[in-house]
């Protein structure tokens, strides 16, 4: 009992915390990180509800994270339609999408559902890349004003700083989780769960295998396309590689397979121990640091080599990441942590 | 007639090498119930082998296979024994995503040491064809490239059928636990069928890079080409995986004139979606869930 209040005390305390930082810590780059923070945990808590909990591992979110993305980004280039209408055109058109999808893969199991769900993810970029007219090629699309959101003469968002997309993130995160809790203590979740323990099983005691892991893909792909769409805003910026590329999927697997898959935390702690480490990578933290120490000096061959390349190996972390992760820790931090409790416990004893 | 034939024949050729990537994939699947995902990357380490031992040592990059098939078999070998093995027994995602990881290591470990940039390899036959007639010509490298492929494919098949590790691998491939039981070492059949493996991809790499641009991020678009050719010929099966590579690149080819080369790839990606719903088990594979 005092346990449930402990954690719900410490619970709002991180919420007020979150919800008043913008006003006392106005960095850019404090608040840029952030940004990415929500974004990561909200992409996968996303892919969690399906991989993590009904077991169903999708190599291809890329595909909801790039429609909802590119919709919203070319009614706003185009149209100038605010994102706040553009984000639901995205949402729709996702729906159809993944049920699309749902009908072809979900027939397929393991392995071959892995490979079904990259063939469709790769399909949607070289289409997005194809379709010169409307997605603009391989150019991208780059659309850096974003129209004020109007009620009457009221302005009720401007995005003239990152403020507003702090809290906009801020909000998508905390729905992802609790949308993950609710359907962690619900039926659905049990069904999700029942599924991914033993199919067959499942199926024997009447559960609709193929209407829950199409449930469970929708609300997937519903989720994942509002972290694309969001993406898309803040960034201002689409193109085929960042937002419907393999390491797309692979970046929104990760962050739950690090932390720890089908558990309410692991999307959470996996975004963060990934959203710093890259960005150390990417912003030359690591090259500087390397420097300071005196261990490579700022104008040898190998610093400019390091300077010049280091920032773009933000991936090569991800991959040793995922081996090391796989052969020591196949629960991922969660589960690792969970271990190390048990283990204390037993001690005590 | 001519245009048709001329896609036909340039379709069975980069078939061929398409072929011997889906062998080497079919070979790592059957016996040890791996999807190995980096397996594009690993015939991406083979074409910038193949790229050094060009520009450093002259060598001709037909030639070098004869280097680069044991090195890349030692290469596969080391990854077999230091990791995949770890995880056999392992849920398949997690197999899964562990490749997925090392073919990241590669590629990025790659890019770190030779940049981004596209890499050409020019010999002095790689732009020259041969006139067959009829208005049809046939490109030099590419026919040279098919005929070795059909001479490893041949001797892969005798080495399979004839020899006792080959039988033994097949044996593993069949029944690992059974084949364990009848005395086979299966954990040395695993690194020598990872290794052969990967030794086919590197082979396959050196022999499309007078060709084909080199660059760090080659290995998606080939590891996903080869699955393609893997499971429309029936995973686990040679056979298959030679026939699926070749039926793979006349399709490419044959879109790539009559539709539009941007979409080749997508026709590509369609045809595997429909070969995974209406005959999962591929073209020689028998049905298994």
């Amino acid at each position: 009992m005092t346990k449930t209040i402990l954690k719900s005390a410490a619970g709002l305390l991180v919420l007020v915390l979150l919800l008043a930082l913008p006003r006392y810590m106005q960095s850019p780059y404090a608040l840029h990180m952030m940004i990415l923070l929500f974004l990561s945990v909200s992409q996968g808590q996303s892919w969690n509800i399906l991989g993590g909990y009904a077991g169903q591992h999708s190599v291809g979110h890329a595909a909801y994270f790039g429609v909802g993305a590119y919709t919203t980004m070319m009614l706003m280039h185009t149209w100038q339609i605010v994102p706040w209408i553009g984000v639901w055109a995205g949402v729709g058109l996702v729906v159809v999408v993944a049920l699309a999808i749902g009908s072809i893969c979900f027939r397929l199991r393991g392995p071959y559902f892995v490979l079904a769900s990259i063939a469709v993810a790769e399909i949607l970029r070289l289409s997005a890349i194809n379709l010169t007219t409307l997605t603009n090629g391989a150019e991208g699309i780059l659309a850096t004003e974003i129209p004020a959101f109007k009620i009457g003469e009221r302005v009720v968002t401007d995005f003239l700083t990152k403020v507003p997309f702090y809290y906009i993130g801020l909000f998508l995160a905390l729905l992802t989780i609790a949308i993950t809790w609710l359907v962690q203590h619900s039926k659905l979740g049990y069904y999700f769960q029942a599924i991914r323990e033993d199919q067959d099983a499942a199926h024997s005691l009447g559960i609709h295998i193929a209407l829950y892991k199409n449930i469970g893909l929708v609300i997937s792909a519903i989720l994942t396309s509002l972290a694309g769409s969001f993406y898309g805003i803040y960034v201002g910026f689409v193109d085929p590689p960042t937002v419907l590329g393999l390491d797309v999927s692979v970046q929104i697997m990760l962050i739950c397979i690090i932390g720890g898959m089908g558990t309410l935390w692991g999307p959470v702690l996996g975004s963060l121990v990934l959203v710093p480490l890259s960005e150390a990578l990417r912003s030359n933290l690591i090259t500087e640091g390397l420097v300071k120490i005196g261990l490579v000096s700022a104008d040898s061959r190998i610093g400019i080599f390091l300077k010049e390349n280091l920032s773009h190996a933000h991936v090569l972390l991800y991959g040793i990441l995922v081996v090391l992760v796989i052969l020591f820790m196949p629960d991922g931090l969660m589960g690792f942590v969970k271990k190390l409790a048990v283990r204390r416990k037993r001690e005590a004893v | 007639m001519a245009v048709f034939l001329q896609s036909l024949i340039s379709g069975i050729l980069i078939g061929g090498v398409y072929a011997l990537i889906g062998i080497g994939l079919t070979l790592i699947f059957g016996v040890m119930r791996v999807v190995n995902f980096a397996h594009g990357d690993i015939m991406m380490v083979g074409m910038y082998l193949t790229y050094l031992l060009f520009t450093i040592l002259g060598i001709d990059p037909f030639v070098s296979v004869l280097i680069s098939f044991p090195l890349m078999f030692l290469f596969g070998g080391f990854l077999q024994k230091t990791f995949i093995n770890r995880v056999l027994s392992a849920v398949a995602q997690n197999q899964i995503l562990l490749t997925i990881g090392l073919g990241l290591i590669m590629s990025n470990t790659v890019m770190l040491i030779f940049t981004s940039d596209y890499k050409i390899l020019t010999t002095s036959y790689s732009s020259s064809t041969i006139q067959v007639g009829g208005g049809v010509s046939i490109s030099t490298p590419l026919l040279i490239s098919f005929l070795i492929t059909a001479a490893i494919t041949a001797a892969l098949g005798w080495f399979l059928l004839k020899t006792d590790t080959g039988q033994a691998i097949r044996a593993t491939s069949q029944d690992r636990d059974a084949a364990q039981l009848m005395g086979i070492n299966v954990k040395r059949m695993s690194i020598i069928a990872f290794g052969l493996g990967s030794a086919l991809a590197g082979t396959a790499g050196a022999l499309i890079s007078p060709t084909y641009y080199i660059f760090p991020q080659v290995g998606g678009v080939f590891t996903l080409k080869a699955f393609v050719i893997t499971v429309l010929g029936g995973m686990g099966s040679v056979v298959g995986a030679t026939l699926g590579g070749v039926l793979i690149g006349i399709t490419e080819s044959m879109s790539a004139v009559y539709i539009s080369s941007g979409w080749k790839d997508v026709v590509v990606f369609v045809l595997f979606l429909l070969v995974l719903l209406f005959k999962p088990s591929g073209l020689m594979g028998k049905s298994r869930t």
